[in-house]
């Protein structure tokens, strides 16, 4: 019965463009760049949802690593004509490479250090962003990223688009589920949930914190390279605090550490404020609304996610 | 009669040294409420920076919308973010001192997005600027130009700094907040009053930002993205300083400002927000306990 | 040579010399107890042991490989295991996956093997979640394989705790305090269950409080106050050694 639904679902999801287009053509357009911007954010915050919710390492510098993807990619796009699969893959390697290098030290930081760090990461590369205009334009913004090739597949409409996005979604999914179950998870949580222990049972905490944060950094920088392609333009704005305000209320509303959860989060806290055609700076606001009273009301739940146990004294 | 270029480029990098001074002084200000009620809470406060420019948003109300004049407006921003403090504490920082650092984190950076946007809804986006007397006056001292009010936030901030030494040595309340930043369990036992004490401490951080904010307002633009990267660089001298050792903080502000400064000028303006965290950064590789090492208490 | 030597191990907080020149040594298939009144150093030479503290100065050897600042996953990989003294589980984790995550050590090797998880590779699988199975019965935890660890009594923790210790088979048996906090039926289960490791030829080094316990299995008791090792010796002589008593006592 439940294979049943959830077959249904999937059917659902996969036709949506021509449901849409049956059911209320006039708003397509509107639908699909609603749903593509869910699928994005969606994968987006998966891999947020590695480093904070299988992990427990509160980290601020996702907006980093999706900006270095979708920069990277765009200026390859733009200036070095490089085909999206190459571009894509360029700004996961670039991504992934920056995670790695600034996770070492910053996980050999006490907690409240590695916050304040990544958070000092992220506001880095948004002043780089908006700086080295040499190469990133800054204000300016990179425009005419090309439309996505995929060999003799152009995806210029929005319900390709969408399947695009939405495979891109299956596809961080399916890795998401990869690498949080079996050995590998037991592996993250036993350092979530209690990391002497795990140094006791022969886990190094470190490398797999580092291998969480450049494997979400990658991924995140994929889905900035998408985002670019899908907008055509990239811009230092699309990087800052609100991104990670965005998903944080997404994992923590949605639910921390369950692929479920983040998906129900997404799907509520992107569509919904477009939906309700709500002011970015109104959405801001009730957004930290929200988050403030979940974070102070929840009678522990949230709590027993992130915080590990006593250490051995 | 033009002046020789060797005096110029003295003169030049005076004025940025004293730039970066009074950089320093409004960052050490912050820093040091930041400082105080890390080391007397243990919290994490991300939206200390908020305090900072709802401080300069009321300074502006009072002196430009309201006409008060400067003395009174300058005290009347801090008095206000005391009162705002003071509400902020009895919801949301009580409910948020048992818990985890994790979610003092969060539930300071939602509050943060929340008091900027607001900010943005109630006054707009577009900056405000309050000139003062003291702000266009300029000291001509053989060259070296100086704004008065550059010297007015020297002045007070060390006057603040040596107030806030003599509250925490000499006063109940102070001996009481460098108890609990020291060992918080043995206060509750011999009598320290916890809560009360915590209050203090908050209401005297928002109202330390809320005076620099009074003081730098008419050198500076207001608008309100400001409080998220003066949070940012506090924080990162706070952390460089030693995460909770007050006079730690205070040095690193100085040292953030007058590299900021200097760097912004000779190496590269659009960078120099940067710097703190670089300079933090450098800071938690070479010595991960802070520049003065590990200290107990404030 | 000894599995396990300590040579003039220090650790200082502030001040307070903790651990005092302190030198332990461990033959293999020996066991061992650290006493000692509170304060008095045991479990913060365990840590330092285990790699949790750095020490200030001495030695730690452990098959002659110096491990003392080894951090605590390069310890248990060489062979080490322990328990905590504050029973240390993964609350959120089945007590079986509990077991499984102390193989981790030994089955990352195989990564692209895993991956494709060849036949070779699920047979190791099957043999771990066996060993784990066998482990639980053995401390009596079998029917509770799939609950999770954190809704087990405390005295159900520490067995699971102290399964875990022996998932990867260790050459050497860091016990901290395992008597502690538990109801008499489970001091008595701890002791067969440390007694019939001791038979197997497992080297066990346990610091414990409850002295009946501790001359009743010790084959050789440490004896440690203020941070210095005041006594050496079979339990017959170290319950008539008169600094011992004076430690405990003659305050």
């Amino acid at each position: 019965m439940r294979r049943a639904g959830w077959l249904v679902l999937g059917a659902v999801v996969v036709t949506v463009p021509w449901l849409v287009a049956t059911a209320i053509p006039r708003q397509q357009r509107y639908v699909l760049h609603v749903l593509i911007f869910t699928a994005i954010f969606a994968a987006l915050a998966l891999s947020y949802d590695l480093v904070v919710g299988h992990v427990g390492s509160l980290s601020l510098a996702h907006p980093a690593f999706f900006g270095i993807g979708a920069y990277a990619a765009a200026i390859l796009a733009t200036r070095a004509g490089w085909p999206f699969l190459a571009s894509v893959l360029a700004a996961v390697l670039a991504a992934a490479l920056v995670a790695a290098l600034v996770g070492v030290p910053l996980f050999r930081l006490a907690e409240h250090a590695f916050a304040v760090g990544t958070l000092g990461l992220a506001l880095v590369a948004s002043v780089v962003a908006n700086n080295w205009v040499e190469v990133t334009r800054g204000p300016l913004c990179i425009t005419g990223i090309p439309k996505p090739r995929l060999g003799a597949l152009a995806i210029t409409t929005l319900p390709a688009f969408y399947w695009l996005a939405l495979t891109a979604l299956v596809a961080v999914a399916l890795l998401y589920r990869g690498l949080t179950t079996f050995r590998l998870g037991r592996a993250f949580h036993a350092v979530r949930d209690n990391e002497p222990l795990a140094g006791a049972a022969g886990i190094d905490p470190l490398k797999y914190r580092l291998l969480a944060f450049t494997l979400a950094g990658a991924i995140a920088g994929g889905i900035g390279a998408l985002y670019a392609h899908y907008l055509s333009v990239m811009c230092p704005e699309e990087m800052t605090v609100s991104l990670t305000v965005n998903l944080l209320v997404i994992v923590f509303l949605g639910g921390v550490g369950s692929l479920r959860g983040v998906l129900v989060g997404a799907v509520l806290f992107t569509a919904l404020p477009e939906v309700l055609r709500l002011t970015p700076t109104w959405r801001l606001v009730i957004y930290g609304g929200l988050l403030l009273l979940v974070v102070i009301r929840s009678p522990g739940g949230l709590e027993s996610l992130l915080s590990r146990a006593r250490s051995p004294r | 009669m033009p002046r020789p270029p060797d005096t110029s480029l003295i003169t030049d990098l005076l004025e940025q040294l004293l730039h970066g001074i009074t950089l320093g002084a409004m960052y050490a200000m912050v820093a040091a409420g930041l400082a105080l009620m890390l080391g007397v809470a243990r919290l994490i406060n991300f939206a200390h920076g908020e305090f900072f420019m709802l401080g300069a948003y009321a300074f502006w109300f009072a002196y430009s919308e309201l006409g008060m004049p400067y003395p009174l407006a300058a005290l009347l921003a801090p008095a206000v973010m005391v009162v705002f403090g003071v509400a902020y504490q009895r919801t949301v920082i009580r409910a948020i001192l048992p818990r985890s650092w994790h979610v003092q984190l969060i539930a300071t950076l939602a509050t943060s997005i929340v008091l900027t946007n607001l900010a943005i809804i109630v006054f707009g986006t577009q900056p405000k600027e309050v000139p003062t007397v003291l702000s266009s006056r300029v000291l001509d001292v053989g060259g070296l130009r100086v704004v008065w009010q550059r010297l007015v936030v020297l002045a007070a901030s060390l006057l603040i700094f040596w107030g806030l030494q003599r509250f925490v040595a000499r006063t109940r309340t102070g001996r009481a907040m460098r108890a609990m930043s020291q060992n918080r369990e043995a206060c509750a036992v011999v009598g320290v009053d916890v809560q009360r004490t915590a209050m203090v401490t908050f209401a005297l951080s928002a109202a330390l930002a809320a005076a620099a904010a009074a003081l730098v307002s008419p050198l500076f633009n207001i608008f309100p993205d400001m409080g998220t990267t003066l949070t940012l660089k506090a924080f990162a001298a706070v952390v460089a300083g030693g995460f909770g050792y007050v006079n730690g903080a205070i040095a690193a502000s100085f040292l953030i400002g007058l590299t900021e400064a200097l760097a912004g000028s000779y190496i590269s303006y659009a960078y120099k927000d940067a710097i703190a965290f670089v300079i933090m950064i450098a800071v938690l590789l070479w010595r991960p306990q802070g520049l003065f090492g590990r200290r107990i208490g404030i | 040579m000894p599995l396990l030597e300590v040579r003039g191990l220090v650790k200082r907080f502030l001040g307070v010399t903790a651990v005092d020149q302190v030198d332990l040594a461990v033959e293999p298939g020996e066991l061992v107890s650290l006493i000692g009144p509170n304060g008095s150093g045991k479990t913060t030479l365990f840590n330092c042991v285990t790699g949790y503290l750095a020490a200030d100065g001495g030695r730690v050897l452990f098959r002659g490989h110096d491990l003392t600042s080894a951090p605590p996953h390069r310890v248990a990989r060489l062979g080490v295991a322990r328990t905590f003294q504050q029973v240390s589980v993964f609350p959120r984790l089945s007590a079986l996956e509990n077991l499984l995550v102390f193989l981790q050590q030994h089955q990352e090797e195989q990564l692209l093997a895993r991956l494709l998880r060849t036949p070779r590779v699920r047979r190791l699988e099957a043999a771990a979640v066996d060993r784990a199975r066998r482990l639980l019965d053995l401390v009596g935890l079998g029917a509770k394989a799939d609950a999770a660890a954190g809704s087990l009594s405390y005295g159900q923790r520490k067995l699971l705790a102290f399964a875990g210790a022996l998932m990867p088979d260790p050459d050497l048996l860091l016990l901290d305090e395992p008597a502690a906090a538990v109801n008499p039926t489970m001091i008595n289960q701890m002791k067969d269950h440390i007694l019939a490791l001791h038979r197997e030829g497992k080297t066990v080094l346990l610091v414990e409080h409850n002295m009946d316990v501790v001359m009743d299995i010790s084959q050789r008791i440490v004896v440690l106050d203020h941070g210095q090792k005041i006594a050496e010796g079979p339990p017959a002589a170290i319950r008539r050694d008169p600094r011992v008593i004076e430690a405990y006592f003659g305050r």
